[in-house]
């Protein structure tokens, strides 16, 4: 049966869905593939060597010290490496897409832009949920061996002591549990994730108006350095000021528009060995999914009718 | 309508969308905030008095949220500079650490290990150093150790290790048995004080002059409670002061087990390490 081909002058009869999950997917996908070709995922070398390096370190402290210091030491660098990932990742995309000349040909198709930012966005936290995922392995083997050593050490040596009680073993086994690999430190990556995921959007958003990466990338490290001092510098430059009326109202200025980092280090307590209150960890996701919205319709705002 | 919108600057929408985000979500952030610093989970920012002291870098690291990241770069500092013996330098570095993460009480049991024991008995031990300077460093170590453990516990105020921290200081280094014996006893209302801490208020209380009836009374109290408080040294140190109270003879304890020869009960020898060197 012969069928005759449409005629590219015929007129477009099919009605393109305003919004569609498959080709969003489409594009986070092939971000992904183009963050993974950029060699990314190398500095995961570096986390690596300074946990290799941090499990060669043996300080004048008791074993629970010891772990403390470790586990510290690998989740603050599991964080730097997060936030620092997402916003040069996140700069360098759009603006390679425009030098690459990707972007003309996506934007060509019937493709809406603000799924093209959702993709690129998507793309990247998928990189930093994997490459948190791979430090956490890392951390978690590194930590779990360092305990099971520290534990059999301790139970040998306070078994063969008559002084020590079964209650002095049960003791201290649980301090050294307490600062070891436990559960909720996965709640900590958690913490990581969501801090790099509003990093992320911030990022996006000053990526669609910037003039290059360079710039996205500096104005996006300074959003995150005031974002994390907000509340340090508002009662610092009341006190220096003696509560001054102007000083008051930049502060509020600021706040105002840069959104507040230093709630998303409530991770810190979780890896301190607090207990996590699952509720507030639940608002600090929902508060992570507000931000996203509204800097991705932000974005949109200012990438709609930009002429490429 | 849309011709309107399209009509108005891009960049003011913007600005408008970004303020009226900010205002709704400031007081929510602000209350969130709170919340997480009740439950320990964010640490509240440093005392004006402490930013003083920091280093730009520990400066910079607050700023950039970078804390338990540097804190744990310093513990390793600390831990340099008790190796060296350097112990002004180490309560800089303590300073900063326990500014950088004051929750974390095991920052303040190191650094009162590190000045009020470690410090102290070096001093004891340094003949480079002429006896009166010696003495005076001495009594600064262990002073500055008691001021980090007062700062520690105005931030954790139920934390029993520095209280056992400071306790020794006071007790194997200071020989001040009063402020022993009431650290020990502010141990006992926590939960997980062991179990010594109530038997340790009572021996110290009993080496202050004038504490002797108050402190029988306490043993004798503690003795009472059963089999269990027979211990050696504590009837050993309610028979001392049973002499020295002049108790009558049939209100003292009948207890002559394992103390019958009336002798403090002796330690086990300590470990002899290679060269003949005793740990006390």
């Amino acid at each position: 049966m012969n069928q005759t081909p449409p005629s590219v002058f015929e007129p477009a009869t099919k009605t393109v869905s305003p919004f569609s999950l498959r080709r969003v997917m489409v594009i986070a996908s092939s971000s992904v593939t183009q963050l993974v070709r950029m060699k990314t995922f190398y500095f995961l070398l570096a986390f690596a060597a300074i946990i290799v390096v941090l499990m060669s370190l043996n300080p004048p402290t008791t074993p629970a010290g010891v772990l403390s210091t470790i586990k510290r030491i690998s989740f603050g660098t599991m964080d730097v490496f997060a936030w620092l990932f997402a916003i040069v990742s996140t700069a360098l995309l759009i603006p390679k897409d425009i030098e690459d000349r990707t972007l003309y040909t996506i934007l060509s198709k019937p493709v809406r832009r603000i799924e093209y930012l959702i993709g690129k966005l998507l793309g990247v936290l998928w990189v930093i949920a994997i490459s948190l995922l791979v430090m956490y392995a890392v951390c978690a083997l590194a930590l779990w061996s360092r305990e099971t050593l520290y534990i059999a050490e301790e139970l040998e040596a306070m078994n063969a002591d008559a002084r020590y009680s079964a209650e002095n073993v049960g003791a201290q086994i649980a301090l050294i549990e307490q600062q070891g690999l436990r559960p909720e430190l996965g709640i900590a990556v958690l913490g990581s994730f969501l801090k790099a995921a509003v990093v992320a959007s911030v990022t996006i958003f000053l990526s669609t108006f910037a003039s290059s990466s360079l710039f996205s990338i500096i104005i996006s490290v300074l959003v995150f350095i005031i974002g994390h001092a907000h509340t340090m510098a508002t009662s610092f430059w009341l006190y220096q000021t003696d509560n001054s009326l102007f000083v008051q109202l930049l502060l509020k200025v600021v706040k105002i528009f840069i959104p507040n980092f230093q709630l998303y280090s409530f991770s810190h307590g979780i890896i301190q060995g607090e207990a996590v209150a699952y509720s507030l960890v639940w608002q600090m996701t929902g508060l992570t999914g507000v931000y996203l919205v509204v800097f991705l319709f932000l974005s949109l705002l200012v990438f709609i009718d930009k002429e490429f | 309508m849309v011709s309107f919108f399209r009509k108005i600057p891009r960049t003011i929408i913007v600005l408008i969308v970004l303020v009226a985000f900010g205002l709704v979500r400031t007081p929510f952030e602000n209350r969130l905030g709170e919340q997480l610093i009740e439950a320990k989970l964010v640490v509240p920012p440093p005392g004006m008095t402490v930013l003083d002291q920091m280093g730009q870098s520990a400066l910079m690291a607050t700023l950039g949220g970078l804390r338990p990241l540097v804190a744990g770069f310093l513990s390793l500092q600390g831990y340099e500079n008790f190796s060296e013996k350097n112990w002004d330098e180490l309560r800089q570095t303590y300073l900063i650490i326990t500014a950088l993460e004051p929750l974390e009480e095991s920052h303040w049991v190191n650094a009162i290990w590190h000045l009020g024991i470690n410090a102290t008995a070096n001093m004891e031990l340094d003949t480079k150093l002429p006896g009166f300077e010696r003495k005076r460093r001495f009594h600064n170590y262990a002073q500055q150790a008691i001021e980090f453990a007062e700062k520690g516990l105005e931030q954790v105020p139920d934390s029993v290790p520095i209280r056992k921290q400071l306790a020794e200081v006071y007790r194997e280094k200071l020989k001040d048995w009063e402020n022993a014996a009431r650290v020990y006893k502010e141990m006992i209302e926590f939960d997980d004080a062991p179990q010594y801490a109530e038997r340790f208020h009572g021996y110290f209380l009993a080496k202050v002059p004038g504490k002797e009836q108050e402190a029988y009374n306490y043993l004798k109290g503690l003795y009472d409670e059963g089999e269990h408080q027979h211990l050696p040294t504590l009837i050993f140190e309610i028979r001392r002061l049973e002499e020295e109270l002049k108790i009558p003879y049939p209100g003292r304890i009948p207890d002559d087990g394992p103390d019958a020869n009336f002798s403090r009960p002796q330690k086990p020898s300590p470990p002899v390490l290679p060269g003949g060197i005793v740990i006390p």
